[in-house]
């Protein structure tokens, strides 16, 4: 009988305990990324440069309300109070972008964004936000490693399939990898209408979330 | 009984009680852990094994629905895919976090509840959410044409208050629950004093193999009981076992007044409201690409769809719970007074924890859901 209650409560618990845990949670948006490593003259990385694809139930979502000229389709300018929103709230986490320089990490590299806006393609209706994180301070080091990822995991980011990652400017020295560490499986831009077909090849996906950029300039 | 066995034994209850609440707090630790990570301090954590296979399935299921939704619009027969879509994301989406099922599960623990009444909270609970999400895009985005933005902040307002009623909720139960083990200790320490004489055990014995057949019909039995409460209690705990509360038990059926009548649903209105107000993001955001899509119909079908499968997966671990507390319930039995009491701390415990969940959830320590990142 003592036994019995141990073990219910115990599975109970684990059951409960299950729940919280975030790995666990559950994306509802999905963002197919490209990214660009900003150099300067002297070598040294001055920035990120990011386009950011939404999926397109979110982007459905995220115009909702907003005024448009021509139906099925927004312009930069109607989009613009909705990108500065976007760039404001990211602020919050931390643009999702983390940096390691040398091996070290950086918690608070990045100031403000600049150059951002909101872009709509009315065939696929999806929206893609472009915004450039500059570097405190321009990073020159051998090694320099770019994460992005929700630690939270409500936001999905992906790689996408095809100049995911380029280097704007670098010394040619330089050499660039992109991974998402433990999922290689895993197509990092999904089609959506394509996401149930190919069902079967996704199951390895979720091991790690971190989208690793990695540049190595001897 | 003398003294020394007696604290042994309240030692051993409260231990137990303990060993059983201790995964359920690590859990809200762990996550109040997770919330604090630095963004660079520590990897994403990793989803393997069972949990990693929930998660990839129910991304899956999400982001075919709207591949479903929009073939809707030509394919009268995709509406059959979306809907066994929705329910299946609804089952696997509601393993997550959210959804109720920790607050509902702690207040079934804290309260003589049945295996019905749990499921009922449960249905109730999700039939609300997926009616708070369409009524917040039906006004917002169908008829003032708010932003997402909008919507939101509104969210979080509901949210909010959400939460809030769940703390209230976790502090009525510690109040009612913490008054009844306070009464359970006093009678235990009035009986002490008296020191029992061993007649009244045998007595108690013979009551238990005998009570159901021959209730209160022996005088001196009956005169037992009203001596101590505590007798009072284990007796009262073996009748419940009775009228099983478990589905697999031998069932009499509930006793009338537990069943959800008038007074029942009152009972229990406070939980579902607290766990229902509050809608899943994730069918808000169904609803508002299939408005856009022109399908708003084919969304709220899904939404209700979905809501039956998120219910189907609270219900299954408000049983769990439910089972649980009837095994303790029996193991109190066994052990008149001090099982009771140890059954009393566990429910005090329990609405400790709606309260904890609660408190965890407005500070923001425990998320949820995160409505997108705007």
């Amino acid at each position: 009988m003592l036994y019995r209650f141990v073990f219910l409560m115990a599975a109970l618990a684990c059951l409960l305990a299950a729940a919280p845990q975030r790995a666990d949670a559950h994306p509802h948006v999905w963002v197919t990324m490209k990214e660009e490593l900003l150099y300067a003259p002297d070598g040294s990385v001055t920035g990120v440069r990011n386009a950011w694809t939404f999926d397109d139930m979110f982007s459905a979502f995220a115009t909702e309300g907003i005024a448009q000229k021509t139906k099925g389709e927004f312009t930069r300018e109607e989009l613009a109070p909705l990108a500065k929103v976007n760039v404001e709230s990211l602020k919050e986490y931390a643009y999702f972008t983390y940096a390691r320089i040398d091996g070290k990490r950086h918690r608070d590299a990045f100031t403000d964004p600049v150059d951002y806006y909101l872009e709509y393609d009315p065939k696929q209706t999806v929206l893609t936000l472009h915004f450039t994180l500059p570097f405190k301070t321009p990073v020159k080091a051998k090694n320099l490693q770019v994460e992005i990822y929700d630690p939270e995991f409500f936001i999905d980011f992906g790689f996408a399939k095809k100049e995911a990652v380029r280097l704007v400017g670098a010394p040619a020295q330089c050499t660039v990898s992109s991974e998402k560490p433990g999922d290689s499986n895993f197509p990092a831009s999904m089609r959506l209408d394509q996401a149930f077909q190919t069902s079967e090849a996704n199951i390895g996906m979720g091991a790690d979330f971190a989208n690793r950029i990695t540049v190595t300039c001897p | 009984m003398n003294r020394r066995i007696i604290t042994a034994e309240l030692a051993r209850n409260v231990a137990l009680a303990l060993i059983a609440a201790a995964p359920v707090l690590a859990a809200a630790t762990v996550t109040d852990a997770f919330a604090q990570v630095g963004p660079f301090g520590l990897h994403p954590p990793e989803a393997t094994g069972v949990a990693g296979w929930i998660l990839a399935r129910q991304a899956l299921f999400y982001r075919a629905l709207s591949g479903l939704i929009r073939a809707a619009k030509t394919d009268g027969s995709a509406y059959w895919g979306l809907m066994g879509i929705s329910f299946i994301y609804g089952i696997f989406h509601a393993v997550g976090p959210g959804h109720g099922k920790a607050v509902i599960s702690s207040y079934l623990v804290a309260n003589e509840e049945t295996w019905r009444r749990g499921i009922a909270l449960s249905f109730a609970s999700a039939l609300l959410q997926a009616i708070t999400a369409i009524v917040i895009v039906a006004i917002a985005a169908a008829v003032i044409g708010a932003t997402a933005k909008m919507m939101g902040d509104t969210v979080r307002v509901i949210e909010i208050v959400s939460y809030g009623l769940i703390v209230l909720l976790g502090a009525r139960l510690f109040w009612v629950k913490g008054r009844g083990f306070l009464r359970t200790l006093h009678t235990i320490k009035s009986e002490n004093r008296a020191d029992a004489p061993k007649p009244r055990d045998h007595a108690h014995h013979v009551h238990d193999a005998h009570c159901r057949h021959h209730e209160h019909e022996d005088a001196d039995h009956a005169h037992g009981h009203d001596r101590t409460l505590v007798h009072t209690h284990s007796h009262d705990h073996d009748h419940d076992e009775d009228e099983s509360v478990l589905p697999w038990g031998h069932a009499h059926g509930p006793e009338p007044e537990e069943l959800a009548g008038p007074g029942g649903w009152h009972r229990g209105l406070s939980a579902i409201v607290a766990v229902g107000v509050r809608p899943c993001s994730g069918a808000i955001i169904v609803l508002v690409f299939a408005l856009a899509q022109g399908l708003f119909l084919a969304g709220i079908a899904s939404t209700f769809v979905m809501g039956i499968g998120t219910a189907i997966t609270v219900a299954a671990v408000a049983t769990l719970a439910v089972a649980a507390k009837t095994v303790a319930k029996r193991v109190a039995a066994s052990r008149p007074g001090y099982g009771t009491l140890a059954l009393r701390g566990l429910e005090v415990g329990a609405a400790v924890l709606v309260m904890a969940f609660g408190g965890l959830l407005l500070t923001g320590y425990m998320a949820s859901e995160r409505m997108g990142m705007f």
